[in-house]
């Protein structure tokens, strides 16, 4: 199962961030915000590929894989299983899995795929929220349930 | 159809008050600056779920395209009829029938007014842009009723 997941905003700066508590290793904020900070680099590094590849105009086959939103396993750990996705308006979304609980190893691509863009669509409803401003960490408790409820039931 | 004109008529309106609002404080100057603000907001909103299924834009004139072609029909129901660009950062959207002026009567007689009708425009693109990663200036001009011309300049840093 999912045990984090986190928006991050055009700067990299972290707009959300949470989690399940269940797990006594990814309890606390502060390792939740070490797993979702080490994916960054990842992020970047893959999103450079995509333009790269963009201006040599390579196959086109791979070029649309490229310029899917959902940008797939960005790394694994011993523990942890880390993915990506960035949106056109370059908000990242991270999605932590454990990889050493059961549910979590065999976690099907297209399941993480589909909890990543409903997280997409919760963000863009947040915003639209008149009381949040743009670049804001989003504080609204109905983001925060629905994005838990969206951690406990989808992944 | 009675739903589309609830937004000219919210438009309008909002112009009017910003209009009198600054009358009232600094004498006769025409400061839409409000205005064009409200446009920015919701520019910036309305683009995050625009482009939800969309896949990523290629380069500039992509996203350029995506702004002609499905953000416009989003809010005026019409495409921009006409595009053109340098390559070097400025593009001209030209709309022959902008929804903001038709109600207008197409000659003279209201053209001192028209710009006051298209700020809200200029900054729902700029602010569009601008949640795309694309900073711009953003304006407008009217020649003839009730056709609309949007110059974007693209600022490069």
């Amino acid at each position: 199962m999912a045990v984090c997941v986190a928006v991050i905003g055009k700067d990299n700066s972290p707009l959300y961030i949470g989690g399940t508590g269940n797990d006594t290793s990814t309890d606390n904020e502060l390792s939740r915000q070490w797993l979702v900070h080490t994916a960054l680099d990842a992020l970047e590094e893959r999103l450079a590929s995509t333009n790269n590849t963009n201006l040599n105009s390579s196959a086109n086959a791979s070029r649309t894989e490229l310029r899917d939103l959902y940008l797939g396993l960005l790394y694994s750990t011993d523990t942890h299983k880390i993915y990506g996705y960035v949106t056109n308006t370059r908000i990242k979304l991270v999605l932590v899995t454990s990889s050493t609980s059961p549910s979590g190893s065999n976690i099907r691509d297209a399941e993480v795929r589909t909890a990543l863009r409903r997280l997409h669509a919760l963000y863009a409803d947040a915003i639209c929220n008149p009381f949040h401003l743009p670049g804001d960490q989003i504080t609204s408790t109905k983001f925060d349930k629905q994005v838990k409820s969206l951690i406990m039931n989808n992944v | 159809m009675a739903d589309d004109i609830v937004f000219e008529l919210l438009h309008s309106e909002i112009i009017n008050y910003s209009l009198e609002q600054n009358k009232s404080s600094n004498g006769k100057e025409v400061d839409l600056s409000v205005v064009e603000y409200i446009g920015f907001a919701a520019g910036y909103k309305i683009m995050e779920r625009l482009t939800r299924e969309w896949p990523r834009f290629k380069d500039e004139l992509d996203t350029m395209k995506f702004i002609c072609t499905d953000f416009w029909t989003c809010i005026y129901k019409k495409q921009i009829d006409n595009l053109r660009t340098n390559h070097q950062g400025v593009y001209v959207l030209q709309d022959n029938a902008f929804r903001f002026l038709i109600n207008f009567s197409s000659g003279q007689q209201y053209l001192e007014y028209a710009p006051r009708y298209v700020a809200y425009t200029c900054g729902l693109i700029r602010g569009g842009l601008a949640n795309l990663c694309i900073n711009s200036i953003v304006t407008a001009e009217v020649q003839t009723m009730p056709s609309c011309k949007f110059h974007i300049h693209v600022q490069r840093s």
